[in-house]
């Protein structure tokens, strides 16, 4: 594999890094970790953004910090895969304290989550401070975690969190009919006998997976924008629950894709706010160009269309 | 400007710190009254939006020249806040998305933004992305500018000069304010400027925000704004205190967590959070009326005032029905009854007799009313219930312990003073 620097060119001779780049075995293979990931995330995001909880994520993702840096204290080891566990008990942790909030004080829903998402971040920083105030060996790179950085990664890491996407994925594949039935009637899917808290409650924590294994590409600031934005410009495209799962994973994959390849050329950059930008770049044009909702296609149409479907329908 | 006085005073290294927390105290002010409209208007998510948000507004200013906390930063602070509102709104209307998923696609891609732009122009602004996210105070006092001959931090400066404006703007508003955080369409209505009280108030958390931005950061701003609001929302209902308590409370959390954070050495802002965050959850314990354990005390005093009403009821009906039931056979092995007849005993009310628990004069007065208010609710469901007589005790075991002498007084006038429950069992008369 060549460098195909003529792609590039701008961001090399900007910051002049030209000389000692070559796509290496590794960044093949941590790209393919990341697109797999920015796949899941698209997918698994679709049923939080469908039942209006887009930002339960964002407060799991803020507080992964605290799990991340709790997870390095406690073993001493910087393994990808403890420091993820951590940040995984941390993500349930948080939607645990906000389901609690909700039950046990007169709390509003939205003060109750901007004060786990604000706290626990506050907490987490307090931790990854005080460890690197005192130079604990190997601490010094948890603030990477903030905001992503791919380059660090490494082909076993990329191949753990591709393995945890892929179970994501199944997982939603298996349960698709259920979950796409309490996403959109979940008085009618409890009436009939499905246990919708149970579902529920595997969504969500299906969401704190996908949000802890989307922290080493996005950060944890902004991993929640790989679970909210590759499905609200999926969901400009189609009406099916299939379709838009499909096209969400994709959005999201290529996001990641682009994220992890700036990131490369560019070391400087952090890879979070590279993949934000490319999603909401796919949303933009989502918002402009979607077939039936887009604003191009809306301009184009009389402003009340009420015959057209039914002959579409009939056609 | 008694930090001021005090920083003069004092040799440098303790100066240093005081600035730091002075500075720290003003932006929890500024924050602690903005965010009380935030959360009693259901906001908070907004203010969350707008702190991460303003970074791109800020970094344009300081690119088109502004000085870090000088008025083109605040005015590109305040731009870039209203921008992801209108932003959130404008997908919530071509797009349909829910405000939550709208926010969330605007202020991630605002924040993303700024960070790639602070990123891409590190050799020309002096912001670096993890202090965006966290703040650096330990380095506030070093940023200094001289003020009628002393040398007073910047950040310090537009902290004091935020807060003071918005407390007039606050204070000048307050009907206003009030009227349009529990009612905006009678406000509207009553011909009232809902939507520019909105849009100030919008601007001012984005004010609040850049004031306290270079201190605590993005992430942290949003625990200023809420938390302090949140918990003074548990401990009062008047808008005006919790205004007030709010801004307390952020105050307090700042000194406290700045104390910490040095003791520790550790991020300031962020154990500023961490006490503000153990603030809430003991205003979540503690609260007079609703905390936890203010509901768990007064849930179980009841129990305990139902148990041993209960037990004295039940002896009351023993001696009532004869002498074999009141034989120790007839008293459960439950442990609350066990304590309570501890209780009665030890209060006067019950005494050992020869064949158990006997009532004592005053426990036969306080049985009497509850077993009087148990008759007298079961013949007034007798008289207008049209239940059959077996299902007459149940609802009266419960509602006997509520009723009061005047009520029962009324319940006998109204089922005509017979003096005999539906079973023809005698009620004891008022004393």
């Amino acid at each position: 594999m060549t460098p195909c620097t003529s792609c590039w060119p701008g961001p090399i001779a900007a910051v002049g890094v030209g000389s000692s780049w070559a796509v290496s075995h590794n960044t093949l293979v941590v790209a393919g970790g990341v697109a797999a990931v920015g796949f899941a995330a698209g997918v698994i995001g679709c049923f939080g953004v469908l039942r209006k909880r887009a930002l339960v994520g964002d407060a799991a993702a803020h507080a992964t910090l605290v799990g991340v840096a709790g997870a390095f204290l406690l073993t001493g080891r910087r393994e990808l895969g403890v420091l993820l566990a951590g940040g995984f008990v941390a993500a349930l942790g948080a939607v645990a304290a906000l389901v609690l909030l909700r039950r046990f004080s007169r709390t509003r829903d939205d003060a109750a989550t901007a004060i786990v998402l604000s706290v626990s971040f506050g907490l987490g920083i307090t931790l990854v401070s005080g460890i690197t105030a005192r130079g604990i060996p190997g601490g010094a790179g948890l603030e990477q975690f903030l905001l992503g950085h791919t380059a660090a990664l490494t082909a076993a890491d990329a191949l753990l969190l591709a393995a945890l996407s892929a179970g994501a994925v199944l997982t939603v594949w298996l349960g698709l009919k259920e979950a796409t039935l309490v996403a959109f009637d979940p008085a009618f899917a409890r009436a009939t006998g499905w246990p919708v808290a149970f579902i529920d409650y595997v969504l969500v924590g299906l969401v704190a997976v996908m949000v802890v294994v989307g922290l080493p590409a996005a950060g944890a600031v902004l991993v929640t924008a790989l679970v909210v934005i590759p499905p609200v410009a999926a969901r400009q495209w189609t009406d099916r629950v299939p379709t838009m799962l499909v096209l969400s994973g994709l959005f999201g994959l290529a996001a990641g894709v682009f994220g992890v390849a700036v990131s490369a050329v560019v070391p400087r950059l952090a890879t979070g706010p590279l993949v934000v930008l490319a999603a909401a770049f796919l949303f933009v044009c989502s918002l402009v160009a979607a077939p039936q909702r887009g604003w191009w296609s809306r301009r184009r149409r009389p402003a009340i269309d009420v015959v057209g479907p039914l002959h579409r329908r009939e056609a | 400007m008694a930090a001021s006085l005090l920083a003069a005073l004092l040799p440098d290294g303790v100066g240093m710190h005081v600035w730091a927390i002075a500075t720290a105290a003003m932006v929890a002010a500024g924050c602690g009254l903005v965010g009380t409209l935030l959360v009693v208007r259901r906001m908070s998510l907004v203010g969350d939006a707008i702190s991460h948000a303003v970074l791109p507004g800020i970094v344009v200013a300081v690119l088109a020249g502004g000085r870090p906390g000088g008025p083109l930063v605040l005015a590109g602070a305040v731009a870039a806040a209203l921008v992801t509102v209108w932003l959130t709104h404008l997908f919530r209307t071509e797009a349909g998305l829910a405000e939550d998923a709208g926010a969330g696609v605007a202020f991630t891609t605002l924040f993303a933004l700024g960070v790639v732009m602070v990123t891409a122009a590190a050799s020309r602004i002096d912001l670096d992305p993890a202090c965006v996210l966290h703040g650096v105070l330990e380095l506030v006092p070093f940023d200094t500018t001289p003020l009628v001959g002393v040398e007073v931090p910047r950040a310090f400066l537009t902290a004091t000069g935020v807060f003071v404006g918005l407390a007039i703007a606050a204070a000048a508003t307050w009907k206003l304010q009030v009227f349009t955080a529990f009612d905006p369409e009678a406000a509207r209505a009553a011909g009232l400027p809902v939507a520019a009280c909105t849009t100030a108030l919008l601007a001012a958390t984005a004010l609040a925000t850049v004031a306290g931005f270079e201190a605590v950061g993005a992430i942290l701003v949003v625990a200023l704004l809420v938390v302090p609001a949140a918990t003074a929302e548990l401990l009062t209902r008047r808008l005006h205190r919790i205004a007030v308590l709010a801004v307390l409370i952020g105050v307090a959390a700042a000194v406290a967590g700045y104390a910490l954070a040095w003791r520790w050495n550790t991020s300031a802002a962020g154990m500023i959070a961490v006490v503000l965050g153990a603030g809430y959850l003991a205003s979540v314990a503690l609260s007079p009326d609703d905390g936890l354990v203010a509901r768990g005390w007064n849930r179980g005093w009841f129990h305990w005032r139902v148990a041993c009403e209960d037990r004295l009821a039940a002896c009351w009906r023993a001696e009532e029905s004869g002498a074999d039931v009141t034989g120790p056979v007839a008293f459960s092995a439950r442990l609350v009854d066990w304590l309570a007849d501890r209780w009665l005993a030890a209060s006067g009310r019950l005494a050992r007799g020869p064949r158990g628990w006997a009532l004592t004069p005053r426990g036969r007065q306080e049985a009497d009313m509850v077993v009087r208010s148990h008759r007298l609710w079961e013949s007034w469901l007798g008289r207008h219930a049209d239940l059959p007589l077996d299902h007459l005790h149940p609802p009266a075991e419960w509602i006997e312990h509520h009723l009061g002498a005047e009520v029962r007084r009324r319940i006998e006038a109204d089922v005509g003073g017979r003096g005999s429950d539906p079973h023809g069992r005698s009620i004891p008369p008022e004393p």
